[in-house]
């Protein structure tokens, strides 16, 4: 019969075995799976059998589907991507054309690099984070959250066409801090809420730095309204994103 | 099992035991497992890795769904997930064992004139 010591250290193991799963599939069964083999070694101690055959026979079982389950979620994330470059191609063509036919269209290549770059970033963004969770809320929150920064990347996008005012960068950092939020909070509700606040309070900095410079510049009152007005209504999207994408963790604590 | 799972198309084994377990009341992985195991007299054993993964592609076709966590009086240790059939599951279920026995149905005919 086996020891405490050597069924802990079973367990310990299998534990590490399933880490091999894919991280959703991790996420959702890793605890139930580890009770389970738990229930199973208890079941056999209890019984006074060894520990050894079922611990060989389970974990080459476990080994099989996380092979099996890894090579599907490849297969899933290689149509994801194929799906996304090919929306991302659709909306690419919008500009594409439209710039054939508006004389006022300076865009260079770079600019159409981009501008598909920022289609399959937001595309990609949207499945990997759909695929993670199913509360409405919370996709709708981060929904609401891609679409606003889109709008804001695409729109600074065409101010920096038009001008060569290197001050348009800040508004990209701004994405670029969302960007890096979303890395570190792995997709999470939580870390991503987090995330997309730090996006508003930076926005409404900026908006701050950007009234006060427009009025010691002694800028005219129409442009300083279009400022607050403007950055105001991204700050209040990114605001409500936070509160839908907020909602899920708040529901499970 | 693909994402929309037809009333109508056949289901593999492990499916098949997993709705069965679940048709009298929702169950956690292990007591699963074991109701597997006593509804097929001991023929059909299920290790965590088919059972979770066949969960997992069944909670994606809307067949079965997690219905809480909790204690299981039975059991000492931690609280438990819990699976319950849906109605979609039920459906699958009910379609299948109608096909089951037209297949018996069929067997028996051709047995009872020698064929």
């Amino acid at each position: 019969m086996a020891t405490d010591a050597t069924g802990r250290r079973y367990r310990g193991w299998y534990a590490m075995l399933l880490r091999l799963y894919p991280q959703p599939f991790h996420d959702r069964f890793g605890e139930g799976m580890a009770q389970t083999f738990d229930d199973m070694c208890r079941e056999h101690e209890h019984a006074r059998r060894g520990l050894f055959g079922l611990v060989l026979s389970t974990f080459f079982e476990t080994s099989m589907e996380i092979v099996r389950e890894n090579a599907n979620h490849m297969t899933e994330l290689r149509k994801t991507l194929l799906r996304v470059a090919l929306g991302a191609l659709a909306f690419w063509m919008v500009p594409l054309v439209a710039s054939q036919f508006v004389d006022d269209w300076h865009w260079g290549v770079g600019g159409f690099v981009f501008a598909y770059v920022l289609f399959f970033a937001t595309g990609l963004a949207y499945a990997l984070i759909a695929r993670k969770m199913g509360a409405w809320a919370y996709k709708a929150g981060v929904g609401l959250a891609l679409a606003t920064g889109f709008v804001l990347g695409w729109g600074n996008m065409v101010h920096m066409s038009e001008s060569d005012n290197p001050a348009y960068l800040v508004y990209f950092c701004v994405l670029a801090v969302g960007g890096a939020g979303a890395w570190v909070a792995q997709l999470k509700a939580p870390g991503m809420a987090r995330a997309l606040f730090a996006m508003a309070a930076m926005l409404a900095v900026i908006e701050v730095i950007a009234v006060a410079l427009s009025l010691t510049s002694g800028e005219p009152s129409g442009l300083v309204r279009r400022i607050v007005v403007g950055h105001f209504v991204f700050v209040a999207l990114f605001t409500a994103s936070v509160c839908c994408s907020g909602m899920p963790a708040a529901e499970s604590m | 099992m693909g994402k929309k799972a037809t009333a109508q198309a056949p289901l593999t084994p492990a499916v098949l035991h997993i709705l069965l377990a679940l048709s009298m009341e929702e169950r956690h992985g292990y007591g699963i497992m074991k109701q597997v195991e006593a509804d097929s007299e001991g023929k059909v054993k299920m290790g965590p890795g088919t059972l979770y993964g066949s969960m997992g592609r069944m909670m994606e076709a809307g067949l079965i769904r997690e219905s809480g966590k909790r204690a299981d009086p039975e059991m000492a240790g931690p609280r438990r997930i819990y699976y319950e059939l849906t109605g979609a599951g039920r459906a699958a279920l009910a379609a299948e064992l109608d096909r089951y026995r037209g297949v018996v149905a069929v067997a028996e005919g051709r047995t009872a004139y020698g064929h």
